[in-house]
């Protein structure tokens, strides 16, 4: 049954929500039910009543006149349709590159840590070398981690560029690829949601290591080594995460769920917010890190962006 | 296969026919179309209830809600005097259509014409 009404809300997808249009769709849906259940009374498997109420359903164009949207279903023609071998294409490509994308956010996150391990160590005493040569050691090796991160994404992203249009603009999806990708969705979901959870798991724990180090050892370096610590089992989580989600992802930017619902996409101030608050954040983050030095604590800049990113979306939903 | 060209002159006559008696809804109307046609036509729900959209705001039929088994309010049918008399025009017309047709139609008996 609830096949029926994906079928019928895809096909009034992006059609404006006037009185007359809502009617119809209450009183289509109400056919449909009605031959659906009898069909179903005379024997027929949930499939082939399925089959038989979607294909005598008909179609937009014969209601277009009767619901005064003519001009809307003829430009309706207009917008994009995935087809069964492009959604295809796009959960195998997202399959494959997942974890290299993961790989990439690994090395970012991972990034710092090396210099706050010098820093921690030669705090602690271990190490006889003066400050500025570890600063500069350890922010070589930082940004040869960010490079060789962000050559990972630009390897790997401009294979999936073909279908970035399916993240920003609204398409339609036939009844088949639809069928399909749920298919696949549900496949997917055992194996990740035990990824969330094994991450969210560890994202919770991750702070452990700086908690416990502060209470057990009273002592700096100790405590900037420990950031290394969490970082780590930040950067786990993160890569578990994205590896794992790929095809979730994936599925969900085709049934235009989530992050990629038709109301989202067609939140516009949302989508240039969005890409501004990032170069910010990341503006920000250097900004903050290189002119006070406390690498130790300007990742925190990270999660708190994340939180306020999440509220600001909520805020400019609800206008 | 039946032409959706003529069909689709005479949806609204097929519609009402089923009306004259008794108020219906969405699914009994597809129904009986069906089954009076012995399946050889099948009304989509798009082609029902375009035609009742255009009937109503012609003012051959008028729409209220109804019982229903299910619980859900279902919304009933029901022709007018107007839809009545809109019935018998098109009833008239299809006779003459037939009548004109009918003369260029050959006859399976009368083979000589092929």
């Amino acid at each position: 049954m609830n096949t029926i009404k994906n079928y019928l809300d895809n096909m009034f997808l992006g059609l404006p929500e006037t009185e007359d249009v809502k009617r119809a769709k209450k009183e289509l849906l109400a056919m449909m039910e009605d031959k659906y259940n009898e069909l179903k009374n005379s024997g027929k498997t949930e499939n082939e009543a399925i089959g038989i109420v979607i294909s005598e359903f008909g179609n937009l164009d014969e209601l277009a006149d009767a619901l005064g949207i003519r001009q809307v279903v003829d430009n309706k023609s207009d917008i994009n349709c995935v087809t069964y071998e492009e959604a295809e294409g796009y959960l195998e490509d997202s399959r494959n590159i997942a974890p290299k994308t993961a790989i990439g956010v690994f090395l970012c996150i991972m990034s710092p840590t090396f210099l706050l391990l010098l820093l921690g160590l030669n705090e602690l005493g271990f190490l006889q070398v003066k400050e500025e040569r570890l600063v500069a050691a350890g922010l070589a090796v930082l940004i040869g981690l960010v490079a060789a991160g962000v050559s990972f994404f630009i390897r790997y992203s401009s294979k999936l560029e073909k279908y970035e249009y399916m993240q920003k603009s609204v398409f339609q999806l036939d009844y088949n690829t639809e069928q399909m990708v749920r298919r696949v969705m549900a496949q997917d979901e055992p194996a990740y949601t035990s990824a969330v959870t094994t991450s969210v798991i560890m994202y919770i724990l991750s702070p452990l290591s700086i908690i416990l180090t502060a209470l057990l050892l009273n002592s700096g370096g100790a405590s900037i080594i420990s950031v290394v610590g969490t970082l780590t089992i930040v950067a786990c989580a993160t890569y578990n995460l994205i590896s794992k989600g790929g095809i979730n992802n994936a599925c969900q930017v085709l049934l235009q769920q989530g992050d990629y619902s038709v109301k989202t996409k067609s939140n516009k101030t949302f989508q240039i917010i969005s890409k501004i608050y990032w170069l910010a954040v990341v503006a920000v983050y250097l900004l903050y890190s290189f002119t006070t030095n406390r690498w130790a604590i300007s990742w925190i800049v990270w999660p708190i962006a994340g939180i306020v990113f999440a509220i600001l979306k909520i805020v400019t939903e609800e206008k | 296969m039946i032409s959706s060209d003529i069909i689709r002159g005479y949806t609204d006559t097929m519609i009402l026919y089923l009306l004259l008696n008794e108020p219906s809804y969405g699914y009994e109307i597809s129904r009986k179309i069906k089954e009076l046609t012995d399946e050889k036509y099948i009304m989509k729900e798009t082609t029902l209830y375009s035609a009742f959209k255009r009937m109503e705001a012609n003012g051959y039929i008028e729409s209220f809600s109804g019982e229903e088994t299910y619980g859900k309010p279902r919304t009933y049918y029901k022709i007018t005097e107007a839809g009545k008399s809109y019935y018998r025009e098109k009833c008239e017309e299809w006779e003459l259509t037939k009548e004109v047709i009918e003369k260029f139609i050959v006859k399976e008996n009368n083979h000589e014409y092929y």
